[in-house]
């Protein structure tokens, strides 16, 4: 089955195709509308009162929800504070997650059985579960109302399942690359570095996206160790935020397109990896 | 010809913009075995696909037992297919497997499982009916596939390169075990191969297919003897045919029949005859033993290769100087710009 | 850490293809490229959940050292009424919203894993709410769902009169009436299923393609083919997902909760364990107790593994490879 990877268009299957693309567009309307009301609802004068008819575009269009968001919200000040954290948990993140994976992948399979296993129970507890345990370790440790227990989930590559999904990538990789580098005396971190890291770069990749994500988005974490207002990130300070006048909703969605940006962009430049057609695995 | 099983009647296929097949017109007759030869990205499985409907024609009609079937789709063609790679269902046990077609049909499920025990049992797979594919070896199967194109009774079975994932062994054993059961079936059979071997073998008839088209179409003993093109001559038959300039340096010899004055010659390694003593002055480049049948690399005077296949105890030298000598009965004549058949 | 006594006294090249490298100096490498994850591993969620193992078991708040309880917490749960709230709401969410989260995306995977006009879009739609920060997301459905003047009640009453919809009924009160509240937990996060969707969307891809030629062949017809071929060649991976997702789901009712419904409608319609836990910890400063319903909280998701993995379990023993 070389070289076939286009959609197979026997005869009647036009009719089918005809059906699959009116489906797309009903999961494009059901999608994307709410987004839509998010710029839309952001956009619009705050302080008027609310118009009794849905309106796509408001009218007049006012930047003001922006600019109060920015002033009362300390937006700027938890921007910087949600980017020191992403300038330094991601990086680690991948980093702890590409190297664990990477051991796992050449260490003895015993070994590696029993990580592997205690990551998958690791996976299996929802992260609200650890909320009290954590608490009282990180105060135990002084740590509370700093950035540290923010950051500190990198330790763990953010989820076990990335370090597993390098695991999986790494393990993929043929066996006689390892075996010719152990021929060249390379190191493992060598190995690593400049022969398995490359060839897993669309892993990194969606890895790297994913784990960004989950980081800026973090807002349970910074919920319950930050109270500090100078240390709140992007998420906290839009839910105080959303405290300080819960029916001035433009103020509000303004706060919330600004956080939302910058995740949707580094979807936007992820998401052809792993969504393109090219991705089809029958080559 | 007897009544058609299937035929490909002026059909051109392509991908995307790509053209694959070009006007191919083809008839096989009911109850016939005809293989598809070609080199690998000739359009072989391509051909098969188009006759089940599993890609559009461009152009052409496809007939299957009569019936223009060139706008149904698949399910409705009555073919049975044996994919290369097999395509049994992994999820599925043998029996299963080969009672698909069959229950989807909506056949009593009774009834289904009898007939595929019986498709299994013609093709020896019976003892496997509650395995998975997962614990079958290739051979098995190709058993297990075929069995399930068996299971119905289709107007056509397309067999695509079924062969090709087997040792040779195994494959020579099944070649032999597929004719049996075509003769006792009597059924109408497309069978793909890029192996001349099993094609000269197998087949009632052969279509020799290139670059999408139809070189040439006949038994087994004329694509041998009269092949109608170079490239049929040059494909079958290892080693390939010799082929030179008419006018060059070697005259075979006997009565010439007339010839144009831009003609090739063309010989088999076979038809060389190195022990004459006269003929054209050569040069023995090396030497290849397989077995009992040597074939011996020359290079004649002005650079011209040619191959000669010898009893291996007969054999020259390496760098030796011999005489080669081949005779016009044994030499086939081509156009030297169309590559077509001229003579004899 | 543990992985150099782990990895240290494994003999060289144990067997035929054994990855393990052959000297000691690889080995020690190979440990300490492991050890900043094993520390998490252990650190951050391993302990914690043994923490919580002794924590369950005292009356803490934080100021004073924890103090023996015995099984006081646990008698106190089973009598709170809220916590029987809390533990009800969050089963019928799993049971509820995760099946429909699983077949929205199982849905969306078949009908879009082709190359189709609109597919790409489509997929990359299906996908963006996901990559929005939960916080924004909730405070986006906050007001979406607000009964006076959000879109959503804007839109159904189009054409109605009074504050009705065009049919004369009055629009769902979503944040004020306990079942309209609960059905909006819901709705909010069936549009979050985007993971799954990826998931899915990867492993019909993966499924051979002259399988279903073969099946085509044989005439099989669309619900034939979704019946006997896609279903159960993506079984496994379905229940790998639909319990991930019922762990998950422990999790992401979590903001939803706190910003959109804050636990209410009054009393408690959308109080789910993880807001429970949260607001007897870190507002209520009783932590042992929130240890304690915790616990309760593991014991269902080690539930929910049990059960997903007998039907694995059961799967396999149709499906050996
Ligand atoms: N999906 C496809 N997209 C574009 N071109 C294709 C596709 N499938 C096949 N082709 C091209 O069509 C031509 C014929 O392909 P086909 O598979 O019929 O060859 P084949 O004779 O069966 O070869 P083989 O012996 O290697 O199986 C080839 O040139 C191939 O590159
Ligand atoms: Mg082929």
């Amino acid at each position: 089955m070389r070289g076939r990877n286009r959609g197979p268009s026997p005869l009647p299957e036009r009719a089918a195709r005809l059906w699959r693309s009116l489906g797309a567009a009903f999961v494009i309307l059901v999608f994307v509308p709410p987004l839509l009301l998010l710029v839309s609802g952001s956009l619009t004068e705050p302080g008027l009162p609310p118009s009794p008819t849905p309106q796509l575009v408001p009218d007049p269009v006012s930047t003001a929800g922006y600019e109060r968001a920015l002033d009362l919200g300390g937006l700027l000040r938890a921007s910087l504070n949600s980017v020191l954290v992403a300038v330094v948990a991601v990086p680690l993140s991948v980093l702890v997650a590409s190297l664990a994976g990477f051991a796992l992948a050449r260490l003895a399979p015993r070994t590696t059985a029993v990580v592997v296993a205690a990551s998958l129970v690791a996976l299996m507890v929802p992260p609200t579960a650890l909320l009290v345990p954590r608490f009282a370790i990180f105060r135990f440790l002084g740590l509370t109302d700093t950035l540290v227990p923010l950051i500190a989930p990198a330790l763990l590559g953010t989820s076990p399942l990335y370090v597993l999904v390098y695991y999986l990538a790494f393990r993929a990789l043929p066996a006689d690359l390892y075996d010719a580098c152990q021929v060249e005396d390379l190191s493992p971190v060598r190995t690593w570095w400049q022969v398995a890291l490359p060839l897993v770069r669309p892993v990194t990749a969606g890895l790297t996206a994913l784990t960004f994500i989950l980081t800026w988005s973090n807002f349970l974490d910074p919920l319950i160790y930050v109270y500090d207002r100078d240390l709140f990130t992007l998420p906290l300070a839009l839910r105080s935020l959303s405290l300080l006048d819960p029916t001035n909703f433009p103020v509000f969605l303004a706060g919330a397109v600004i956080a939302t940006l910058p995740a949707l962009g580094v979807f936007v430049l992820a998401q052809r990896r792993f969504l393109h057609d090219h991705s089809d695995p029958r080559e | 010809m007897s009544e058609a099983g299937l035929v490909l009647d002026g059909v051109s296929a392509a991908y995307r913009t790509e053209t694959v097949l070009h006007e191919v017109d083809l008839a096989v007759a009911r109850g016939e075995l005809l293989v598809v030869l070609g080199p690998s990205g000739a359009g072989k499985s391509t051909v098969l696909r188009v006759a089940a409907g599993l890609e559009p024609v461009t152009a052409g009609r496809v007939r299957i037992a009569g019936r223009d079937v060139t706008d149904q789709r698949p399910g409705l063609r009555n073919v049975s297919m044996v994919f290369q790679s097999y395509a049994l269902f992994p999820h599925l046990t043998v029996a299963e497997n080969i009672a698909f077609g069959l229950e989807v049909r909506d056949t009593p499920h009774r009834v289904a499982r009898e007939r595929a025990r019986a498709a299994a049992e013609t093709v020896g797979c019976a003892g496997l009916l509650d395995r998975r594919p997962g614990q079958l070896s290739g051979g098995e199967r190709q058993r297990v596939a075929l069995a399930r194109a068996l299971v119905r009774e289709p107007d056509v079975f397309l067999l695509d390169e079924p062969l090709s994932n087997l040792d040779l062994a195994l494959r020579v054993e099944m070649r032999a075990e597929l004719r049996a059961l075509h003769d006792r079936l009597g059924a109408t059979m497309v069978h793909v191969t890029h192996d001349q071997t099993e094609a000269l073998v197998l087949a009632d008839r052969i279509a020799v297919l290139r670059d999408g088209r139809i070189e040439q179409v006949g038994t087994p003993e004329e694509i041998w003897r009269t092949p109608a093109t170079v490239f049929v001559a040059r494909f079958v038959g290892s080693p390939a045919m010799n082929l030179l300039p008419a006018g060059g340096p070697l005259q075979p010899a006997g009565d010439p029949p007339a010839l144009p004055v831009e003609a090739q010659i063309g010989f088999r390694p076979e038809a060389v005859n190195l022990d004459t003593g006269h003929g054209a002055p050569a040069i023995v480049d090396r030497i290849e033993v397989v077995g009992e049948d040597a074939y011996v690399y020359l290079t004649l005077e002005g650079g011209k290769p040619v191959v000669a296949r010898v009893p291996t105890t007969r054999r020259p030298d390496r760098g030796a100087a011999v005489r080669v000598g081949v005779r016009w009965t044994d030499t086939h004549v081509f156009d030297a710009t169309s590559g077509r058949r001229l003579a004899p | 850490m543990s992985a150099g006594s782990e990895a240290g006294p494994r003999a060289p090249g144990t067997g035929a293809g054994s990855p393990a490298g052959p000297d000691a100096r690889s080995r020690r490498q190979l440990a300490l490229m492991l050890a900043p994850y094993l520390a998490g591993l252990v650190g951050l969620v391993l302990l914690p959940a043994l923490v919580t193992l002794a924590l369950a078991f005292t009356h803490y708040d934080l100021v004073r050292p924890p103090a023996w309880a015995g099984f006081d917490n646990f008698t106190a749960l089973v009598e709170d009424p809220i916590f029987r709230i809390a533990l009800t709401n969050t089963v019928v969410f799993a049971v509820v919203a995760v099946p429909l989260r699983v077949l929205l995306a199982l849905g969306l995977a078949l009908l879009l894993h082709r190359r189709t006009p609109g597919a790409g879009t489509a997929r990359a739609a299906a996908l963006l709410p996901t990559a929005v920060p939960e916080i924004a997301y909730g405070l986006l459905w906050l007001w979406l769902l607000n009964p006076l003047y959000g879109p959503i009640n804007q839109v159904l009453r189009v054409g109605g009169e009074n504050g009705l919809t065009a049919l004369g009924r009055t629009p769902p009160q979503w944040l004020t009436d306990p079942t309209d509240a609960r059905a909006a937990i819901i709705l909010v996060s069936l549009f979050t299923m985007g993971e799954t969707f990826v998931v899915l969307l990867a492993a019909r891809r993966a499924l051979p393609r002259d399988v279903y030629e073969m099946a085509a062949i044989e005439d099989a017809t669309g619900w034939d083919v979704f019946r006997r071929i896609t279903l159960p060649l993506m079984a496994p991976v379905l229940a790998l997902l639909a319990l991930r997702d019922a762990i998950a789901s422990l999790h992401f009712t979590f903001v939803s909760a706190f910003v959109v419904t804050d636990g209410g409608p009054p009393p408690y319609a959308t109080t789910y364990l993880s807001l429970f836990v949260y607001q007897t910890g870190f507002e209520y400063l009783r932590y042992g107790y929130a240890a304690a319903a915790t616990l309760v909280m593991m014991v269902l998701t080690l539930a929910a593994v049990l059960v997903q993995w007998r039907l694995v379990r059961r799967y396999r023993r149709f499906y050996p490879r």
